[in-house]
């Protein structure tokens, strides 16, 4: 799986975010799980965002991923504005341009791993290749587990396909919420090796983690507390 | 990519979810296979029950009498009168009426009165009348098709008479002339096949009464109606012993259609005839068609209630499908499924409960109607012939059709409530 820098002006970032901004309401309170935040996201860079439980992490992907509406704040992916856009829009966006890893892998646990991997194509009607999918399976070293269903496979094996699955409509970004959340430390490694790879082919990846060590395999680091970015680190290589 | 291919890719999805829960799927689609089991077995019996009714109504004979005003027309009547009340009508009434195009087929018959010979110790006053029809075989026979002859020692060789047209060589007086008894006139005059018997008879505008001796040339089994009391002889032999040249007492009809509109326009084309009544089977005809609707009217509300308890079934496993599924439609919608791709999928599991629960249930009716029709044999008296459960193709065909139109509608709601999930709110809600 290799990914080639095509994107027309390298200099222009995929996403821009400014002042994204996102409250909730609990009872009489409003929360601010996003406080104002600035971000954008180049191609092939690799984002972790850190910060302690409840900081926003998880709103800051998904708000970026289109999964959610900032409450204020504007959010222009791949040159377009995403405000005012209607659900089917936004699915229309979101579809090819983001792969998704949760902490919870989600599999679909009536379909095999590799119809799992195939099920984006579905929804964008392409048509599957069973040997793009195994040759994707195989950089991913889980080739020998095309045809078992997914409660047959350990953790580090399902996150795998999971990621197999975000990978498989070529996105252009890989937002990861926790994806070494319910892993050990040497599968959590691995995965974050891969994610590196993917990153030096081309592929930008927005990764939350608690684990900082990892985060800082990172060409940015992103720390966020109470909504608000409190310290941004790049690494230059 | 294909149309087909994404249809069968989404088919196969839903059909993998039906199977995760194989006891909650084949409970909701016995559900529906019940309810439509009981739907095809009860408009099969509807048909059939409708198709045996109608055969009994053949069984009538004549749907319309065309008589003249105020003659009798029961046995009893003319008895009583002793065939002094009798009237008649000219034959031209009938050639005018066969010309109806709503007559599927015609018969004229003329009624006497004859008096017996006091030959039987049984006689009383009533008895000593006895009714002579006068018929053409042919036609007669057409509209009472089950009229037989009785069979065994001294009834076999029974037959119709020939007729007088045949063997007019001689005079009519001369001709050796033969009858053919009803059921109890056989019985009660103990005739067999080959005797004789002896009709008295005052012809029109005589004084004194003749006696004419015939053969016996059959003997009809019973039939539970006044033909069993009857002496039945060729209608010119009649209308020339009653010294009626020419008349006829009734224009027997049975319509193509048996309704009360096909008889009240039947009426209304023939009562403008001078001297003409019209008598038809009403309270008969309306009381077995009020039955018929009443029933069906039962048996449709019978049928809509267990449709809709499999419907509120099928409904309600759809929804706890996805209510354990929040999290994996979120995760589809996250991936790139559209509202529509959602609405699809569970709308597929909805129509798939439904199609399956429906073939299933046109099985088990197809194959439980002949237990179906051997109880109600045993359980009710029906009083009517042949197969009383028909499912035919057309019954099957529109009962497949009404499962898949149900599980069209059936799947709306919890199709549009999966599809209307927010992706997050639905992964969140799933963890
Ligand atoms: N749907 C929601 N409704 C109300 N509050 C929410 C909702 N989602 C997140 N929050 C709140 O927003 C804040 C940030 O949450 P989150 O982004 O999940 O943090 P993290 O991922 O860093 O743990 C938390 O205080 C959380 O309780
Ligand atoms: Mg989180």
């Amino acid at each position: 799986m290799s990914y080639s820098l095509n994107h027309p002006s390298a200099e222009e970032p995929l996403i821009v975010g400014r002042n994204l901004t996102k409250h909730y309401r609990r009872g009489s309170e409003t929360v601010r799980a996003l406080d104002g935040v600035d971000l954008s996201v180049a191609t092939g860079e690799m984002i972790a965002i850190v910060g302690p439980s409840g900081s926003g992490k998880t709103t800051l992907v998904n708000t970026v991923a289109c999964l959610d509406a900032p409450t204020e704040g504007s959010l222009i992916i791949n040159g377009i504005d995403t405000r005012g856009l209607s659900e089917d829009a936004l699915v229309a966006i979101r579809r090819g341009f983001f792969g998704f890893v949760f902490q919870k892998f989600y599999l679909l646990p009536t379909l095999s791993v590799a119809e799992n991997v195939e099920l984006p194509l579905l929804f964008l009607r392409r048509n599957p290749s069973r040997r793009t999918t195994l040759a994707l399976l195989e950089t991913l070293e889980i080739a020998s587990r095309a045809d078992h269903l997914p409660r047959e496979l350990s953790g580090g094996q399902m996150q795998r396909v999971a990621i197999a699955r975000a990978l498989i409509v070529k996105p252009k970004v890989l937002i990861a919420d926790e994806p070494t959340g319910n892993l050990d430390s040497a599968t959590s490694d691995s995965i974050f090796d891969l994610f590196e790879d993917l990153s030096h082919q081309g592929l930008s990846i927005m990764v939350t983690t608690h684990n900082l060590p990892l985060a800082y395999r990172a060409s940015r680091v992103v720390t966020l507390q109470d909504g608000k970015i409190v310290k941004e680190e790049s690494r230059k290589g | 990519m294909d149309f087909h291919r994404h249809i069968l890719a989404f088919a196969t999805l839903a059909g993998k979810n039906l199977l995760r829960r194989v006891v909650r799927t084949s409970l909701a689609v016995t559900g529906v296979a019940l309810a439509v089991a009981v739907a095809v077995s009860l408009a099969g019996f509807v048909k059939g029950y409708h198709g045996a009714i109608t055969r009994s109504i053949d069984m009538l004979g004549f749907q319309v009498m065309v008589m003249a005003k105020g003659c009798p027309y029961e046995a009893a009547t003319m008895m009583l009168k002793g065939g002094t009340g009798l009237l008649y009508l000219p034959d031209s009434i009938y050639t005018n009426v066969a010309t109806d195009t709503g007559v599927a087929s015609i018969t004229p018959v003329f009624i006497g009165v004859a008096e017996k010979e006091q030959t039987s110790i049984q006689d009383d006053g009533a008895g000593s009348f006895i009714v002579v029809s006068g018929i053409e075989v042919p036609s007669f026979t057409t509209m009472k098709p089950w009229l037989s002859f009785q069979t065994g020692t001294g009834f076999d060789g029974g037959r119709w008479f020939t007729t007088d047209t045949e063997v007019t060589k001689e005079a009519p007086e001369n001709i050796k002339q033969e009858v053919v008894l009803g059921y109890e006139v056989a019985e009660y005059e103990q005739r067999k096949v080959g005797d004789t018997i002896a009709l008295t008879i005052t012809p029109s505008g005589a004084v004194s009464s003749e006696t004419h001796e015939y053969t016996v040339a059959g003997i009809l089994s019973r039939t539970g109606t006044q033909d069993d009391g009857t002496v039945f002889m060729p209608l010119s032999s009649a209308q020339r012993i009653f010294n009626r040249p020419s008349q006829i007492t009734v224009v027997g009809v049975k319509l193509k259609e048996f309704s009360s509109q096909a008889i009240r326009q039947f009426e209304e084309r023939w009562i403008s005839l001078p001297e003409v009544q019209i008598v038809g089977l009403q309270q008969v005809k309306s009381t077995l068609l009020n039955l018929i609707s009443t029933a069906q009217a039962m048996i449709g509300a019978v049928a809509v209630i267990a449709i809709v308890v499999a419907i509120i079934g099928v409904i309600n496993t759809i929804l706890m499908s996805i209510h354990e599924r929040t999290g994996e439609i979120g995760i589809m919608k996250a991936i790139g499924a559209s509202r529509s791709d959602i609405f699809e999928l569970i709308w597929y599991e909805t129509l798939a409960l439904c199609l399956l629960g429906g073939l299933a249930g046109i099985i088990v009716a197809y194959g439980g109607s002949g237990i179906i029709e051997f109880m109600l044999r045993h359980l009710i008296e029906l009083g009517v012939q042949g197969e009383i459960v028909v499912i035919s193709p057309g019954i099957i065909g529109l009962s497949l059709g009404g499962t898949v139109l149900v599980g069209f509608f059936a799947g709306l709601y919890p199709a549009w409530r999966a599809s209307s999930m927010r992706p997050l709110e639905a992964i969140r809600a799933g963890e």
